[in-house]
């Protein structure tokens, strides 16, 4: 398989800007089925960039695919 | 009887030197004489406590055993059921719910000991929170200066500690809200390995990093109580399978053998001067002058903070949906924003959790017990929105817990020491072990109190 040559390098998740943000907040928190009032918005757009920027921090980390989620299920 | 600990109080009764129901009236009347200024409650169940006091004083007079913490008062956070009330965990849309039917574990097995339940205790909203302030029941206000805040998620449990409302109070720690109200009111605080204590009978928030424990004034105080908490209990799912290890007997062992260390790097930088300074005195104490290196530990907060805010958005969807304008609007909004993160970024949260947890326990190879600051800062003004760490300004809320949340995520036990720096509010120390022992670092704790570097004395 070959990478296409328009494919854009990966790009980290940070810098979001407002309106990357406000765009995530506008097609997921309806996909949640979570009504908003036009006033949270902002405050809700502050929340995702500032997880956005603790995600960045995260996938900055190599992990070997060996190491497993912390959380085991036992059957 | 207000500087009284736990301890005092069930050694009193046991002999005979104080009846349960006068330490039951005299926590009620410190209550009502405290409380409307401090807001730490949210309900007093004096009915309940004076028959409860009653039994316990015929119990004594029939000459039967009345248990390790006879007539000791205590309250716990509002998220801890309670029989006969709405288990609100801070919230307006709890309060709907239906009374309880019994008591959460660990209230049963305290008062299984001879405590006596006298009332429920503000909180931030369903504990997404680490100032102790709540939109639906107002601030719970530090006993130091109540126009400062408690600090949270568990501030009414610090601030009913440290008024000498109760000598003892249980809290919950997700991210540091057991620790948090500690350094803020300067109480004890003891947030036990994770899984070791039931939370059956609680109100969850994050089910991976959730953990139960008390604050109180004296070290002696947590062990009693965390002992009487200890053991098995097939309603929690989550809890893992280990014996009880008590550890009161334990304090008098010193810490002589000790290997302690200071954590450097991440932990020695980004908080006020004296919360380190608090660190180096603890250190000083305990003879202490190995420093080491927590890694990755910012990385470790970020991903505490995925982690937290997905899980919490999951669990209230239900919620967020049908009812979103009944929230605390600070809390509603992270809920909302929990909503959009992707799944592979939790899922990459969690495997990066293991890969720190294997790192973080290396370091117990070659120490017992790391040291490090509670919090960067003393308690802020109710209401501050924004605080100073290194000359930049940056947003309170979040930033009041970055020194606790590398550790609850990897589920340590750590005992949050109070210890006071120039005479101002409180600050705290982490006295952090290795998973399962709780009982080094209540020997080190222990250790600072009997050397005067951490004292939890009553805010009057």
């Amino acid at each position: 398989m070959t990478t296409p040559s328009s494919l854009p390098a990966p790009s980290p998740p940070l810098p979001i800007d407002d309106v990357s943000a406000g765009a995530i907040v506008d097609a997921m928190v309806p996909l949640a089925g979570i009504p908003m009032a036009p006033e949270w918005r902002g405050t809700v757009i502050t929340a995702v960039q500032a997880t956005a920027a603790a995600a960045a921090l995260l996938l900055d980390f190599p992990l070997d695919d060996t190491v497993e989620p912390a959380p085991v299920f036992r059957a | 009887m207000t500087n009284e600990t736990a301890a005092g109080i069930a050694a009193a009764v046991a002999a005979g030197r104080l009846t349960a129901g006068d330490a039951v009236e005299t926590a009620l009347a410190r209550i009502a004489a405290r409380d409307p200024g401090l807001n730490a409650f949210t309900g007093v169940t004096a009915e309940r406590a004076r028959a409860r006091a009653a039994a316990i004083d015929a119990e004594r007079a029939a000459g039967r055993s009345v248990g390790p913490l006879a007539g000791v008062p205590f309250a716990v956070k509002n998220l801890f059921d309670v029989a006969g009330l709405p288990t609100r965990a801070g919230s307006k849309i709890n309060r709907e719910r239906a009374p309880a039917a019994r008591d959460g574990a660990l209230v049963r097995r305290l008062e299984a000991a001879g405590a006596v339940l006298v009332g429920a205790l503000n909180m931030g909203e369903y504990a997404y929170d680490f100032t102790g302030e709540n939109a639906h029941d107002g601030p719970s206000r530090n006993p130091h200066d109540p126009a400062r805040m408690t600090g949270g998620s568990s501030g009414g449990s610090g601030g009913a500690v440290a008024a000498g409302m109760v000598p003892l109070a249980l809290g919950s720690d997700t991210n540091g809200s057991i620790r948090v109200p500690s350094a803020f009111c300067g109480t004890f605080g003891l947030k036990p390995t994770f899984g070791r204590l039931s939370r059956a009978g609680s109100f969850p928030f994050v089910g991976s990093f959730d953990h139960l424990g008390p604050l109180a004034r004296s070290v002696a105080d947590l062990a009693l109580s965390y002992d009487a908490m200890q053991g098995a209990d097939p309603d929690d799912p989550w809890q893992a399978p280990r014996p009880i290890e008590p550890v009161a007997d334990a304090l008098v062992q010193g810490t002589t053998s000790l290997r302690i260390a200071v954590a450097g790097g991440y932990f020695a930088r980004g908080g006020e001067a004296d919360c380190f300074t608090a660190v180096r005195l603890a250190a000083e104490a305990l003879g202490a002058h190995r420093t080491v290196e927590i890694p990755e530990a910012a990385r470790a907060r970020a991903a505490a903070f995925i982690i937290t805010a997905a899980e919490a958005a999951g669990l209230h969807l239900d919620r967020l949906r049908t009812r979103p304008g009944d929230y605390d609007p600070a809390v509603r909004d992270r809920l909302i924003a929990g909503t959009t993160i992707p799944a592979a970024w939790v899922h990459r949260a969690q495997r990066f959790r293991s890969w720190y947890r294997e790192r973080v326990l290396a370091l117990f190879d070659e120490v017992d017990v790391i040291l490090a600051p509670c919090t960067p800062c003393r308690a802020l003004r109710i209401s501050q929105a924004t605080m100073e760490l290194d000359g930049l300004t940056v947003p309170a809320r979040p930033n009041i817990g970055i020194f606790t949340q590398p550790i609850s995520f990897i589920g340590l036990p750590v005992v949050a020491v109070p210890v006071r720096v120039g005479g101002g509010l409180p600050l705290a120390v982490q006295v952090i072990a290795a998973p399962w022992r709780e009982d080094l670092a209540l020997r080190v704790a222990g250790a600072l109190e009997a050397a005067g570097v951490g004292a939890a004395p009553t805010a009057e």
